[in-house]
């Protein structure tokens, strides 16, 4: 019996990306997940987009991940943006809303992408106040995601994890803990993905992101590259390990853009993660 | 030290204009020249705006091929880079912008399949809207009519063309097979998009139901927009188009402007 509720529990953690080619599959098929995560900005209008989301949101619980609320932006987050932000949240009563510590608005123009951060105590002092907004605003607890990086500003004094702490302790806010971005950081910036996870508050983290990434070479070194265009990678898997291994069972998620496959390749990836989970539960049991 | 704020309007210049020259210093280069890390970003940008522009206008995409296509978006994206985060919104000068741009201006017709597909793009998101019934003109008095503001449902849009815009969005939109001829002397086109269901449609209207729907949408009272249709030069009948526009399920808001001062 114990070990029929761990299995379900370790069942219910893991979810995927939803990604509009599947969804018409997933609703027909309603395959075995725990819950799916979605791009807010993908649902801020109307239409059959929205309906499909009301149609997954009957069956499997719900994760908004934001991709454009810009919280490091120095003049401040779109109060309109926030607000429909909010209308989705109330719309669609999701388990966790996150968003990533990163900025994409200078100057009124959107840019589309999760722009570096310099790491200073100014740059804290502003994305606190973000964070308290947008937490204040939606009336709920908001989780950050670590971004993937690609430069280091020389300016820089704070390390990424221990900012990323000092905001969890200032806001409130909890941590979406994304091991492939740790991973393809540490890789591109110089630095060892155990002691980054090792150095984020295990308490704050509220979920995991898994995905795969590629590589280019650049001036005969190697950058890697977040594309969500692979799976995940075999180190990648190693950090996710040691990540449940400080925080337990936590909601855990595949995700997969680019070069986009059948389904049936997420949910491969999502019971290698179960898989992952289950391994280490039975090593526990077994110690205890 | 620059102020976060100065730092993200370098970063800006740099993803849109290319212009590195204030952010480079600030990067340390680690092995990888500055250049190279900020080039991954701006490939990011300007390939996830060309594609959001792309998914948008596919058939103008098809039209002046991929590579001219990411030629004109990339200098759209400089010049107009989106103000708000959903890229389904994205893109609304396009068609004015391609109307402007010397090397397109011998395809006369392009910048009205873009006004096209922007057209249909916005109806695919725009918000839902509850339909009205007839009824709810009930309790308004006969002599206020002219006075009827309708809001329509915002998948609503409508466009005239001198050129047969329709028929080139068909053979050019995504799917289309092989190179069907459009004879551009065939006329212009009235056209009204919506949204039926999840389903885009257009159909086109004759000049004064044309002019009195897109009056309506303009916010004009219904004396306002029963003047347009008239102007249009065509038999008009108003009780019938104020009927079509119910069964059409158009009507979302019933108001009455203020009475005009005497």
């Amino acid at each position: 019996m114990i070990m029929h509720d761990r299995d379900a529990a370790i069942a219910a953690a893991i979810g995927v990306g939803l990604r509009a080619p599947h969804v018409a599959e997933i609703i027909a098929t309603r395959p075995a997940l725990g819950w799916f995560e979605v791009h807010a900005e993908n649902y801020m209008g109307g239409g059959p987009a929205l309906a499909q989301l009301d149609a997954i949101r009957r069956d499997y619980p719900l994760s908004l991940h934001g991709v454009g609320l810009s919280l490091g932006t120095a003049e401040g987050i779109d109060d309109g943006h926030l607000r429909r932000l909010r209308s989705l949240v109330e719309r669609t009563a999701p388990m966790l809303v996150s968003e990533h510590l990163s900025w994409s608005v200078s100057g009124g123009a959107y840019l589309n992408d999760l722009l570096p951060l310099p790491y200073t105590e100014e740059t804290l002092e502003i994305v606190a106040g973000n964070v308290a907004q947008a937490q204040e605003t939606l009336g709920r607890r908001l989780l950050v995601e670590n971004p993937s990086s690609y430069l280091r500003f020389r300016h820089a004094t704070i390390p990424e994890p221990e900012f990323l702490a000092a905001l969890a302790r200032r806001t409130g806010c909890g941590l979406l803990c994304d091991v492939n971005n740790i991973h393809v950081t540490c890789a591109n910036l110089g630095g060892d993905g155990a002691a980054y996870l090792d150095a984020l508050p295990a308490g704050a983290i509220g979920e995991i992101h898994l995905a795969g990434h590629a590589s280019v070479v650049r001036g005969g070194k190697t950058l890697l590259i977040d594309d969500h265009g692979a799976p995940v990678a075999p180190a990648v898997w190693q950090l996710y390990r040691r990540a449940l291994e400080r925080c337990g069972v936590v909601p855990s998620l595949v995700e997969w853009d680019k070069a986009l496959p059948p389904l049936a390749v997420l949910l491969r990836e999502a019971r290698a993660a179960a898989d992952v989970a289950r391994t280490l539960a039975d090593a526990d049991a077994r110690a205890a | 030290m620059l102020a976060l704020r100065e730092v993200q309007a370098a970063f800006r210049r740099a993803m849109l204009d290319g212009d590195d020259g204030a952010l480079a210093a600030l990067v340390a280069a680690d092995g990888i020249a500055a250049a190279e890390r900020l080039a991954v970003y701006r490939n990011n940008v300007q390939i996830s705006l060309t594609d959001a522009l792309r998914d948008t206008f596919p058939a103008v995409c098809r039209i002046v091929d991929e590579r001219f296509f990411a030629y004109a978006a990339q200098i759209f994206l400089g010049r107009h880079p989106p103000t708000r985060a959903c890229l389904a919104e994205y893109g609304a000068g396009f068609a004015d912008f391609l109307a402007a741009f010397p090397p397109c201006r011998e395809l006369v017709y392009l910048p009205d399949v873009a006004r096209f597909e922007w057209l249909m793009n916005r109806a695919a998101h725009a918000a839902d809207a509850e339909a009205l019934a007839p009824s709810s003109l009930a309790g308004v008095a006969a002599a206020d009519t002219p006075r009827l503001v309708f809001r329509l449902d915002p998948s609503l849009g409508f466009l005239a063309s001198p050129w047969p815009v329709d028929r080139i969005w068909r053979v050019n939109r995504p799917g289309a097979q092989g190179d069907a001829a459009v004879d551009l002397a065939a006329g212009g086109v009235r056209l009204e998009v919506s949204r039926r269901g999840p389903d885009v449609v257009f159909r086109a209207l004759d000049a004064a139901s044309f002019a009195f729907r897109k009056a309506i949408a303009g916010g004009a009272t219904l004396d306002g927009a029963f003047a347009a249709a008239v102007a249009a030069g065509e038999p008009f009948d108003l009780g019938a188009a104020v009927a079509d526009l119910f069964r059409d399920g158009a009507i979302v808001a019933v108001t009455l402007a203020p009475e005009a001062v005497p």
